[in-house]
């Protein structure tokens, strides 16, 4: 394992401490992005999406219960190194983040320019800071902001002007893989389309690798190569793109995709009744039996990860 | 459907003072700049669009939370603002919140929530508001009732906090139901449970409903009627299915082809997007408010004169100068 994507996610555990018990968060999760490739990761809120980001980039608040598993990046296991070394080498110089929210959490009162060309300094990637500053107006071309911009303060952009500012952060270090998380969701319509017409731009020019974390099905098939579906910490399905959005095999994301509105169709919507399992505690077989139509009695025991059709993964005792 | 009017709209207006220093006025904050329809007995609505551009203005408006600036507002034919009844006119109107969490009164119970509007309006035995209660609570199906009776809002689910809200808005048996954005805050899972809530009780109680959104997909499966709000006024207005098969103002169109189905063959295409920005409502453009993004503006007309609702189909009316030489304009006053 660990030899065939840029990134490869292998058992991932990240439980959170409480005074009700260990959250599980993230629970075993294994996934492969390959190079040049984007990955969706879908789910609903809850779900663990957002921890599991937070794991990858090792960025763990201090009621961490348990953090184990390992994360290949180009062949190496990037879980092993301390931490200093992780900071210098690996965060935000091979594998950047841009957070949920980040277009509302620049800071105010420095130039957006500066705050684009601030990952090069710290991290000693430009000889001076005109250099930087030059790598920081080459990257907001890429994103589509005007060079005029690079000047002004947050306060002075659109939604949609932050947020390619935000994009514009985690790709100037030219890193391996970057991790969306939820980069439209705050957003209209059109700067929403405008900004996956950026992603896929820079997927085109760069080659970059993109993790994108999100619960919106319909948008997140505008850039999707390969699609993941998160349920209460764990993933249950994994497929290609192609086979994902026509087809979902588990009962989860097939239900999913019959709750995603369509413009160009007209079908019946469906729902899927009661909520997602506490992560505290989740059930012992698989987690959403409960509120599954088709489950029987093996449904009580732990599904297995199982392969249909060569390339897809499926956790459900239907397709074992 | 009869073509009985409930709420009748008429070049409304609701703009906002700016002033710099507490005192120096700087200008208006045009939100809603004219804004005309008539909304029937029974029948759903949706006014999309961006946000800024004031269509939970309009909603507030609508509401009587904001004072109209000039325009007026009539419902079941009586003038509803500048009148000594609001409480009349709002026991017949009810409001649903985008954020259930943010709307609802963390310290009370679900009862007393829904006990509140009842005690307002005068429903003085005791037995008849639990009476009225529990059959809300069954309606939005928060069941079994004595299970949420007493518990808080933070206790309740993000669709359950939203069925709540829902009941809070139908206890006093409105009229209409103005819905801002009412399942943009949930998952898609539980926001269809939602929609067809809203959709089952309009049925029933033969409801008008106004509802609010950015989001076009979600539009044909819960209204008849469509308008399009861009800059402060309503731009285009059609049957769901037609605004869906045949949208005619450039904005609407780009709106349209801007929005994903769940597709893979999504990935290996650009979308077209229309330049810029949305215009400030401080200083709208001149003429049509669309005209500096727009592909196809013609210059010398739309970037002076505010297009008229022009009329390119039987129900459909768009206010675009390409459709000029088509129809006779149609005075604002009677868009309808």
């Amino acid at each position: 394992m660990g030899q065939n994507g840029i990134l490869t996610v292998e058992d991932l555990r990240l439980h959170f401490r409480t005074t009700k018990g260990p959250v599980q968060a993230v629970d075993d999760v294994t996934l492969t992005l390959r190079r040049g490739r984007t990955l969706v990761v879908v789910g609903e809120s809850g779900c663990g999406k957002s921890s599991l980001a937070r794991a990858i980039l090792r960025l763990l608040p201090r009621n961490v219960h348990t953090y184990s598993g390992r994360i290949w990046l180009n062949g190496s296991d990037v879980m092993t190194l301390p931490e200093e070394q992780f900071r210098r080498e690996v965060r935000w110089v091979r594998l950047a983040l841009v957070p949920q929210g980040a277009m509302n959490a620049l800071n105010p009162v420095l130039r957006v320019g500066e705050q684009v060309a601030e990952p090069l300094v710290v991290h000693g990637r430009a000889a001076s800071v005109a250099e930087a500053r030059r790598s920081a107006a080459e990257i907001f071309r890429q994103v589509g902001v005007p060079l005029d911009f690079l000047d002004r303060y947050p306060f002075e952009l659109s939604g949609g002007m932050r947020q390619r500012v935000a994009i514009a952060m985690a790709l100037v270090t030219v890193p391996d893989v970057v991790l969306l998380d939820e980069p439209t969701s705050a957003l209209d319509v059109l700067t929403q389309a405008n900004i996956m017409n950026v992603l896929k731009a820079i997927k085109r020019d760069m080659g970059t690798s993109f993790i994108l974390i999100t619960h919106d099905i319909a948008t997140s098939s505008e850039i999707a190569d390969d699609a993941a579906v998160m349920y209460a910490g764990q993933i249950v399905e994994a497929s290609q793109a192609a086979q994902f959005y026509r087809e979902p095999l588990h009962p989860y994301s097939r239900a999913l995709m019959a709750s995603v509105p369509t413009l160009r169709e007209t079908k019946t919507l469906g729902f899927i009744p009661g909520r997602p399992p506490s992560l505290i505690g989740p059930p012992q077989g698989c987690r959403f039996a409960d509120r599954c139509p088709a489950r029987f009695s093996r449904c009580s025991e732990e599904p297995p990860m199982v392969a249909v059709e060569g390339q897809r993964q499926v956790k459900c005792w239907l397709y074992a | 459907m009869a073509g009985d009017v409930l709420l009748s709209v008429r070049d409304l207006h609701t703009w906002f003072e700016l002033r710099r220093l507490g005192f120096v006025r700087v200008g208006w904050v045009r939100a809603v700049d004219g804004v005309s329809f008539d909304l029937l007995r029974g029948e759903a609505v949706a006014v999309v669009g961006e946000s800024g551009c004031g269509k939970s203005t309009l909603a507030k408006t609508i509401l009587g939370l904001h004072p109209p600036t000039q325009g007026e507002i009539v419902f079941d034919g009586r003038r509803v603002h500048g009148t000594e009844d609001l409480r009349w006119y709002r026991s017949r109107v009810g409001y649903v919140q985008q954020d259930p969490y943010g709307a609802l009164p963390p310290f009370m119970p679900t009862q007393r929530i829904l006990e509140e509007p009842l005690l307002i309006n005068g429903v003085t035995r005791a037995e008849e508001r639990m009476r009225r209660i529990r059959r809300i609570l069954e309606e939005v199906k928060l069941t079994p009732v004595e299970d949420f009776l007493h518990r808080f809002p933070h206790m309740l689910s993000g669709g359950q906090q939203q069925r709540l809200v829902v009941a809070r808005a139908m206890i006093l048996e409105p009229q209409l139901i103005v819905a801002d954005e009412p399942v943009s805050m949930l998952d898609a899972s539980v926001r269809v449970e939602v929609l067809h809530l809203l959709r089952g009780l309009q049925a029933r109680h033969n409801l008008s409903i106004i509802y609010i959104t950015h989001d076009l997909s979600t539009v044909r499966y819960f209204c008849e009627r469509v308008f399009v709000m861009y800059g402060g006024m309503l731009i285009e207005e059609a049957p769901v299915d037609e605004l869906l098969r045949a949208p005619k103002h450039p904005y609407t169109q780009a709106l349209l082809a801007a929005i994903p189905d769940p597709d893979p063959a999504n990935a290996a295409r650009m979308r077209d997007v229309p330049p810029g920005e949305p215009p400030s409502l401080l200083k709208p453009p001149a003429g049509c408010r669309f005209h500096p993004r727009c592909p196809v503006a013609i210059a010398g007309v739309c970037d002076v004169q505010v297009p008229p609702h022009f009329q390119p189909a039987e129900a459909h009316r768009v206010a675009c100068w390409l459709y000029g030489a088509e129809r006779e304009a149609v005075p604002a006053a009677t868009f309808r």
